[in-house]
């Protein structure tokens, strides 16, 4: 065998091939449990829980104020544009492609029609409800345009 | 006004997902301590782990402890991984750097041995056709060779390493993994030569 032939050879051979057993149980029972996660996704996670909290809230809580559904939205808007921010916080400063840039502005522009019309009618679920839901959809595209 | 998110939203679902992005997701998962991502990525990319590690060791038993070593140290090392590459590069480079973590600590004398164990273990006979039969010869002889130099051929001549690379992750000078290499491909020649003659 030549040496040009040889290195075709070494070239050809599979780069994939099959452990003779399943190797994982024995990776998993050596993975620890809880692993702190990067500072962003802490802050999606407390986002996350937050919108549960509010849905939680929402339907078990009495409110004390005059008109106490809307000051129950009122702060959890609040609360949760909050958290939002910090989340957002935590890309600050990583480029982002100019391509995503539209649908960033159509995203915000969303945010703030949607927080005038929580003042408009405070006691509107629904509106929290699509607040969240931009937000999420927000950070989202963020994060996979920071990340890749 | 509402509607525009709702549908940037469902635009946005319909965009293909690459097997990058794939895998960016299932690490961002299982950076946040997802067992279940973190086994998808397993599943993933176990094969192309092994092959490398099976091929670097020359047995399939301490591949696969390797395999799994490399692993839990990807496990652990998730929360330092930048997003820069793809995962499956770096993985890969994780996966090499364990296995070659012992060929590092051994002393050169061993460089000269010719790995009788491995010989065995690949001596299985083939029927499946020539062409098969030239690539389980071929795997048969790499497992065969000294360590190091088995290291530089699979590193060069499979995976596609530069030089510089592979003297970086061994610890030795450029010259030298470019003597291993020469070495290898004449032990495999040769090698693959006495399999022709005892035929």
């Amino acid at each position: 065998m030549s040496g040009t032939e040889l290195r075709w050879q070494l070239r050809q051979l599979p780069r994939e091939i099959d452990p003779p057993h399943d190797l994982w149980p024995g990776i998993a029972a050596r993975l620890r449990p809880a692993r702190k996660g990067r500072a962003w996704f802490a802050g999606l996670a407390v986002a996350a829980s937050l919108c549960l909290a509010v849905g939680v809230a929402w339907q078990q809580g009495p409110a004390p104020a005059s008109d106490p559904q809307a000051e129950l939205v009122r702060r959890e808007a609040q609360a949760l544009t909050r958290e939002y921010q910090a989340a957002l916080g935590q890309f600050e400063g990583a480029p982002l492609p100019a391509a995503i840039q539209p649908a960033l502005a159509t995203l915000d522009r969303s945010v703030a029609e949607i927080r005038q019309a929580l003042d408009s009618d405070p006691g509107a679920r629904f509106l929290l409800d699509q607040l969240r839901r931009t937000y999420s959809r927000r950070l989202s595209l963020t994060q996979r345009a920071v990340t890749g | 006004m509402l509607d525009t998110a709702v549908d940037l939203h469902a635009t946005s679902a319909d965009i293909p997902v690459s097997p990058r992005e794939e895998d960016h997701a299932l690490v961002r998962a299982a950076g946040g301590g997802d067992v279940r991502a973190f086994e998808q990525l397993y599943r993933k990319h176990s094969r192309r782990v092994f092959a490398v590690l099976w091929r670097l060791c020359g047995h399939e038993a301490r591949a696969e402890d390797l395999v799994q070593e490399a692993f839990v140290r990807a496990w652990q090392a998730l929360p330092g991984f930048r997003f820069e590459s793809a995962f499956s590069t770096w993985l890969h480079r994780l996966a090499v750097n364990t296995a070659l973590m012992e060929l590092r600590a051994r002393s050169g004398g061993e460089a000269l041995e010719i790995d009788d164990a491995a010989l065995d273990a690949h001596a299985t006979p083939d029927s499946a056709g020539q062409r098969t039969a030239l690539r389980v010869d071929l795997e048969r002889a790499i497992a065969t060779l000294p360590p190091r130099a088995r290291a530089v051929l699979v590193l060069y001549d499979i995976e596609g390493w530069k030089h510089e690379e592979i003297a970086a992750e061994l610890g030795m000078a450029v010259g030298s993994s470019k003597a291993q290499l020469h070495r290898a491909r004449q032990l495999l020649r040769t090698r693959l030569g006495e399999d022709d003659e005892r035929d």
